[in-house]
């Protein structure tokens, strides 16, 4: 009996040690995992920071490489072509007084050809830097963007804001949304073969949002990421949002065509601090 | 007839609401259909099974019959659809060919052990518990419990285990195997109707630990969201 009793005892204390084992582990386990889960979200949290900040420098640079390129070819190619057309100018009347029919057609054509290339080169500069948009703001430059494009395409191009007076953003932010207006458009002109693209602006107390719809063949967001068909451009307009916490939608309305829908959400404007990485900030490009 | 039962339900309150407990997470796993996962449908198995075996065992008890042969067929059943749980979560390979084999090795081991511990098979009256199985049944599922933890601890793909479902399954199964797994072979020579030897206290752990493991399934069937797991 004695034996038992002891038994009996021996059996309870095992039973209990194995328990506070199980227990133990168990708790273990969850710590465990918890601090390990919030040390991999911290990781991966500075990971994502500093792809950001190396994304953004990427776009800065090239921004400012734009503005370089700019800046070179109004001042050395602009300057020396206003030289070459002073100088043709003045052969032009030596010419013109000589009398000499095919000598003055020439003259004609050399000054017509630099007058052209004048206007391509100021073009080009503004295509690079768009000043409409820094020095007027965000609808002012999509509609000079939409009047250029309907001047050499039969396209009819409608934009729409839904403020009158849509307030100045950040700079960066202004930026974000030309350069993907512009991508969205420019694809619908290349791909969607439409007659018609409506551009929305609406901004609200925390987004903005911005708009492209086309009436064109339309296309699948989800198809073009698996097959790898994306080029630079629905990657740079992610890219681009992704620095400004910012989303992209493609939907595909019933009525046939694609609508592209971006939202950025609004940050406080702190004009006041010039941004650094854009050393050749000017306030007119003349040409 | 009926009074034998309630007799006896009063008299063993802790082992019957042991066995009826089990209702609990069946109802629950069909409410929140958790059994779209396949290791919740064979848990869902498992648990109808244990249902049917303990009620039978519950009334050949309450009739004063001898129901060990039960106890010991239920073992590697039991064993064979828990494990089969595990089957589906594991993610390495190499565990789930262990598995396999362990499941086929450990229903020879049974068969074996129920002989070995019954000299005269067809005595049903005298039958007695297995001596090994169930301590080896409760040690394999330990083993099993603890791989699996291992996987989710190396993974990392679980956010939060509080409301990971199999997690709180996982944490029912070892505590109540831990409880039993000592008690378990002194049962060949307690569980006899010549018993001298009464462990009171002691014998009675396990089948309250039964009690808290349903209640943790249960808790983890809860948080199953049949949404979540589309996903
Ligand atoms: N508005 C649209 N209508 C129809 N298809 C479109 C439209 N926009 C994009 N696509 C499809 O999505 C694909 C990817 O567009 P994306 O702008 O990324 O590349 P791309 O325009 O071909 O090249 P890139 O912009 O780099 O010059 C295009 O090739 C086109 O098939
Ligand atoms: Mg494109």
């Amino acid at each position: 009996m004695q034996n038992s009793e002891e038994l009996k005892w021996a059996l309870l204390v095992a039973s209990l040690a194995m328990l506070t084992m199980a227990f133990c582990l168990i708790s273990f386990v969850m710590y465990y995992q918890k601090r390990r889960f919030e040390e991999e979200k911290r990781i991966s949290d500075i990971e994502k920071t500093y792809n950001r900040l190396l994304l953004d420098t990427a776009l800065n640079s090239e921004e400012t490489e734009r503005r370089r390129i700019a800046q070179d070819l109004h001042d050395d190619i602009g300057t020396m072509l206003s030289l070459t057309k002073l100088s043709l100018n003045q052969l032009g009347k030596i010419v013109g007084s000589t009398g000499n029919e095919k000598e003055d057609q020439i003259m004609k054509k050399s000054q017509s050809l630099v007058e052209e290339t004048i206007i391509h080169v100021r073009r080009i500069t503004r295509d690079l830097v768009p000043t409409t948009l820094e020095r007027f703001g965000l609808i002012e430059a999509i509609e000079e963007f939409i009047h250029k494009l309907e001047e050499d395409n039969n396209l009819a191009i409608t934009f729409q804001a839904n403020t009158e007076d849509f307030p100045r953003q950040g700079q960066k932010l202004e930026l974000t949304l030309y350069r993907i207006m512009q991508e969205l458009v420019n694809n619908a002109i290349k791909h969607a073969s439409c007659s018609q693209i409506d551009i929305r602006l609406e901004i609200n107390d925390d987004v903005i949002g911005l708009k492209v719809i086309d009436n064109g063949v339309g296309f699948d967001p989800e198809k073009i990421k698996e097959n790898n068909l994306a080029g630079l451009g629905l990657l740079g307009i992610e890219s681009r949002l992704a620095i400004v916490d910012g989303t992209v939608q493609y939907e595909k309305p019933k009525m046939g065509g694609s609508c592209a829908y971006a939202q950025i959400p609004m940050v406080p404007v702190s004009d006041s601090k010039p941004e650094p990485l854009h050393p050749f900030r000017r306030e007119r490009v003349n040409i | 007839m009926l009074e034998i039962y309630i007799s006896y339900c009063l008299k063993n309150p802790i082992s019957s609401i042991a066995v009826f407990i089990t209702l609990l997470p069946i109802t629950l796993i069909l409410i929140k259909k958790a059994y779209i996962d396949p290791s919740f449908k064979l848990l869902l198995f498992y648990l109808i099974v244990k249902l049917i075996i303990d009620i039978l065992m519950f009334q050949s008890a309450a009739r004063h019959r001898n129901n060990i042969i039960l106890f010991n067929l239920g073992i590697p059943i039991n064993y064979a659809m828990l494990s089969g749980m595990f089957y589906f979560k594991f993610s390495s390979r190499v565990f789930k060919r262990g598995l396999i084999a362990s499941m086929i090795g450990f229903l020879i081991f049974t068969l074996w052990d129920i002989l070995n511990s019954n000299a005269e098979i067809s005595d049903l009256h005298n039958h007695r518990a297995v001596l090994f199985a169930k301590t080896v049944e409760g040690v394999l599922i330990i083993t099993l419990i603890l791989l699996f933890f291992y996987e989710i601890i190396k993974s990392l793909k679980i956010p939060n285990l509080l409301t990971f479902p199999f997690f709180w399954v996982c944490s029912g199964l070892l505590l109540y195997y831990s409880s039993f797994i000592f008690i378990a072979p002194v049962l060949h020579y307690t569980a006899t109707w010549n018993n001298l030897v009464d462990l009171g206290i002691t014998e009675t752990i396990p089948t309250i630990f039964e009690i808290v493991c349903a209640m943790f399934i249960s808790v983890g069937i809860y948080h199953f969201s049949a949404r979540d797991y589309a996903k």
